[in-house]
C-alpha cells in the first residue's frame, strides 16, 4: 500500500482535471436546462478545435492564435448545429435530440481521423508556456500555472454561470425555458435567441475544455471525443443535469479519485472506470422512489 | 395468412436459399469473411433493434454485451472440448444472465437516463476488457497469456472449419435467432413491448408488468447478442480488445437507426451497413473507414430528423416516389389516375401500411408532448416544480 506522500501529487493533478470536468459539466447542464438537449458532441467539437489549434501552432503562429481559433471554432460549430437541428428536432424528446448530437460527434470523429491521421511521425500535442512554471511548492510537490488555471477556470465558470443564471436577464430567460418553453414563449421571451445563446456558450466552453485537456491529458481523438465527454457527463448526471453546484463538486471528486488511484497498482488499470462507477451509483441511488414520476426530461 | 404475407415469406425463403447455396461458391475469400461478419452483426443489430424499435429502450451498451459473449465463448472453447453449438448456447445464456444483472437496476430508469447509463456501462466494460484481454489459450480465470509466441486459434465446429462452411453456419444461426425474436414479437411479449413503447404508464394501467417485460426484452437481446459474440469468436479466431473501441457502440446504434429499428429487415440492412459497406468500399476504391463514420453520423441525423423508419421503411417509399417521377417524365401531361380495379387494391394496402407507420410515430410524439401540456395545470406544475428542485 503506498504511503500518503505518494498520493499528494495526484491530488493536485486530480483537482486540475476536475476543474476541466467541472467547466465541461457546467456547459452540458446550461445547454440542457435551456434547450432540453444533452450535447454529446461536446467533447468532439473541442477535440477538433484542439487539432486545428495544433496545426495553426505547428505552422509557426503564436500559441494564443491557436487557442482563440479553437474556442471560436467549437463555439461556431455548436451554434450552427443548434440553429439547424435545434428547431428541426424540437418536440421530439430529449432522447432523440441527444442521439442526434451523437451523429455530429461521429462526423467530427471521422473528420479528425481523416485530416490528422495517426500513422507514423510524432504524435500531435499541445503545450502551454505555463506548463513548466511553478507557482508554489507544497512539501516538495510543485504546482504549475496550468494546473492552477485549470482549477480556477472550473471555479470561475461554475460560479459565474450560477450567478449569470441567477441575476442576468438572459439567465432568467434560460431558467424560465427550463421550466416551460411554451409559457416562456408566450410571455414574450425570444426563445430562439436565448437557445442560440445557450448553444454558443456550450460550444465556447467545449472549446476551452478541448484545448486544456489536449495539453493536460493528450491530443488523442478517442480520449477527447468519448472519454472526456463521458467523464463530464458523469458529473452532470450526478447533478441530475440540473444543479450547477452539485455538478461542480462531483467533477472535482471524479477528477481527484481518478488520479489518486494511480499509485495503487492493483486498481490503477481500472482508474478510468471512476466516472462510470460514480455516475452509475449516483443514478441508481437518486432514482429510488422516482420510478413512475414522469418529469419532462425523462420524455 | 393472406397472399401478401405468403409472397413475402416466399421471397425471404428464396433469398435465404440463394445466400446459403448459390452465394458461397461465387464469393472470393475476402467477401466470404465479410459476409460472415454481416451475418453476425445482423444478429447484434437484431437485438439492438428489438430494444430501440419495439420497446423504446435506447441502449448504447450492446457492443459491450457482444464482447461479453465473445469473451465467454472464447474462454469456454479454450477450457473445454464441448461441441461448438453447445458453447454457442452457453455463451448466450451466460451473456443473458450478466446482461440482465447489469441492467436490472437500470430498468427503473427511462429514456435519456437509460441511454446514458448504458453508455457508462459500455465505457466500464471497455476499460475492463482492455485490462483483462480476451482469452488466447492461457491459464487462470482470464485465460490470457501475455507472452504467448504461438497463440492458438479459437476453434471452429468440425463441420464448419473452412470459411464458406462457417459462413453457412453463421447464416443458419442468424436465421434461428431471427425466428426466435419473430416468435416473441408475434406473441404476448411483442404486444406488451408495443404497449410499453407507446406509453409506459398506460401499459402499467392496462395490467402489463412493465418491469418484467422490459427485463425480458433486455434478456432476449442479450441472449442473441451473446450468441453473436460466440460466432464472432469462431469467425475471427483471435480476439483483441482494440477491435472493440468505444466509438463502435455509438456506430452500432447509428446503423440500427439508419437501417430501420422498426422492422426485422432493417436489422439485416443494418448488418450490411455495419460490416459489408466499409469492407466493400475499401476493397473497391480504397475508401478509408473514416468516411463511413462521417456518413453514418450524417445518416443518424437525417434519419432522426426526417425518416424515423430508417432505410427499411424509407427505401420503398423513395422508390415509389422515383417511379412516379419517372412515369411523370415519360408522359409530360399526366392523365388522371386510371380507374383500374385490378391495380388499385394492392396500392391501397401498401399505402395503408405506410399510414400505420406514420400514425404510430405521431402518437409517440403526442405522448411525449403530453406531460408538458399537463404542466399548464397549476396543481401538476407545482408537483413538477417540487420534482425539479429536490
Amino acid at each position: 500500500m503506498p504511503s500518503w506522500a505518494d498520493f499528494q501529487p495526484y491530488i493536485v493533478t486530480g483537482l486540475a482535471l476536475g476543474g476541466i470536468y467541472a467547466l465541461s459539466g457546467v456547459g452540458l447542464v446550461v445547454l440542457y436546462r435551456a434547450t432540453g438537449v444533452l450535447n454529446l458532441a461536446f467533447g468532439a467539437v473541442g477535440a477538433m478545435g484542439a487539432f486545428i489549434a495544433y496545426s495553426i501552432i505547428k505552422a509557426g503562429n503564436p500559441g494564443w492564435v491557436g487557442w482563440i481559433v479553437c474556442i471560436l471554432f467549437s463555439g461556431v460549430v455548436t451554434l450552427g448545429y443548434g440553429l439547424i437541428f435545434g428547431p428541426a428536432l424540437a418536440g421530439r424528446g430529449p432522447l432523440v435530440q441527444a442521439v442526434s448530437t451523437l451523429g455530429l460527434a461521429l462526423i467530427i470523429f471521422g473528420a479528425i481521423d481523416l485530416l490528422w491521421p495517426t500513422t507514423g511521425g510524432q504524435s500531435p500535442s499541445i503545450s502551454f508556456p505555463t506548463d513548466s512554471s511553478t507557482v508554489f511548492t507544497v512539501s516538495d510537490l510543485s504546482v504549475s500555472w496550468t494546473q492552477l488555471i485549470a482549477l480556477l477556470l472550473g471555479v470561475v465558470i461554475a460560479a459565474g454561470t450560477a450567478a449569470f443564471l441567477r441575476f442576468s436577464k438572459l439567465g432568467t430567460a434560460m431558467r424560465a425555458m427550463a421550466n416551460d418553453r411554451e409559457i416562456t414563449a408566450t410571455l414574450g421571451v425570444p426563445v430562439r435567441s436565448v437557445e442560440a445563446a445557450a448553444w454558443l456558450g456550450c460550444g465556447l466552453l467545449g472549446g476551452i475544455a478541448g484545448i486544456m485537456l489536449a495539453d493536460m491529458s493528450a491530443l488523442d481523438d478517442t480520449t477527447l471525443v468519448f472519454t472526456v465527454v463521458i467523464s463530464s457527463l458523469a458529473a452532470a448526471l450526478i447533478g441530475r443535469l440540473r444543479s450547477i453546484p452539485v455538478t461542480f463538486v462531483a467533477a472535482l471528486v471524479i477528477g481527484v479519485i481518478h488520479d489518486m488511484l494511480t499509485p495503487i497498482t492493483q486498481v490503477q488499470p481500472y482508474q478510468d472506470m471512476t466516472p462510470f462507477v460514480l455516475a452509475v451509483i449516483a443514478l441508481l441511488v437518486m432514482s429510488r422512489g422516482a420510478v413512475m414520476t414522469r418529469s419532462r426530461e425523462e420524455g | 395468412m393472406d397472399r401478401r404475407t405468403l409472397t413475402r415469406a416466399a421471397v425471404i425463403v428464396v433469398l435465404l436459399l440463394l445466400a446459403l447455396l448459390v452465394l458461397p461458391p461465387l464469393m472470393s475469400a475476402y467477401y466470404t469473411i465479410t459476409m460472415i461478419q454481416v451475418a453476425i452483426y445482423s444478429i447484434v443489430t437484431l437485438g439492438l433493434g428489438l430494444l430501440v424499435g419495439r420497446v423504446g429502450m435506447y441502449s448504447l451498451g450492446q457492443l459491450a454485451v457482444l464482447t461479453i459473449g465473445a469473451w465467454v465463448a472464447a474462454r469456454l472453447l479454450f477450457a473445454t472440448s464441448q461441441p461448438y453449438i453447445l458453447v454457442l448456447i452457453e455463451a448466450g445464456l451466460v451473456t443473458m444472465i450478466i446482461g440482465s444483472l447489469i441492467t436490472l437496476p437500470a430498468l427503473r430508469l427511462r429514456g435519456l437516463y437509460l441511454a446514458l447509463i448504458t453508455l457508462m456501462l459500455a465505457g466500464g466494460v471497455t476499460v475492463i476488457e482492455a485490462t483483462l484481454n480476451f482469452p488466447n489459450g492461457g491459464g487462470g480465470f482470464s485465460g490470457y497469456n501475455g507472452s504467448a509466441l504461438h497463440i492458438p486459434q479459437i476453434r471452429r465446429p468440425s463441420f464448419a472449419s473452412t470459411d464458406p462452411a462457417f459462413y453457412r453456419f453463421s447464416v443458419i444461426v442468424a436465421i434461428v435467432m431471427f425466428l426466435l425474436v419473430f416468435a416473441h414479437l408475434r406473441a404476448r411479449p411483442g404486444r406488451a413491448w408495443a404497449a410499453i413503447r407507446q406509453s409506459e404508464p398506460s401499459a402499467l394501467a392496462a395490467g402489463i408488468n412493465t418491469t418484467f417485460y422490459k427485463l425480458w426484452a433486455m434478456a432476449l437481446a442479450a441472449f442473441v447478442t451473446g450468441v453473436a459474440g460466440a460466432l464472432l469468436a469462431g469467425a475471427d479466431r483471435e480476439l483483441l480488445s482494440i477491435d472493440f473501441p468505444i466509438q463502435n457502440s455509438v456506430l452500432l446504434l447509428a446503423v440500427v437507426l439508419m437501417g430501420g429499428a422498426y422492422s426485422l429487415v432493417g436489422a439485416v440492412i443494418a448488418g450490411f451497413l455495419q460490416a459489408f459497406l466499409p469492407a466493400a468500399l475499401y476493397n473497391l476504391w480504397g475508401v478509408p473507414n473514416d468516411w463511413l463514420i462521417i456518413l453514418f453520423g450524417i445518416g443518424v441525423m437525417q434519419v432522426l430528423a426526417t425518416a424515423p423508419g430508417g432505410i427499411a421503411d424509407q427505401f420503398p417509399k423513395d422508390m415509389k416516389r422515383l417511379y412516379r417521377l419517372i412515369s411523370r417524365l415519360w408522359r409530360p401531361a399526366p392523365p388522371p389516375p386510371p380507374i383500374n380495379t385490378g391495380g388499385i387494391p394492392r396500392r391501397i394496402i401498401i399505402q395503408e401500411t405506410a399510414e400505420v407507420h406514420t400514425r404510430s410515430v405521431v402518437i409517440e410524439e403526442y405522448g411525449q408532448a403530453g406531460p408538458a401540456a399537463e404542466q399548464a395545470d397549476p396543481g401538476r406544475s407545482q408537483g413538477a416544480e417540487g420534482d425539479r428542485e429536490p
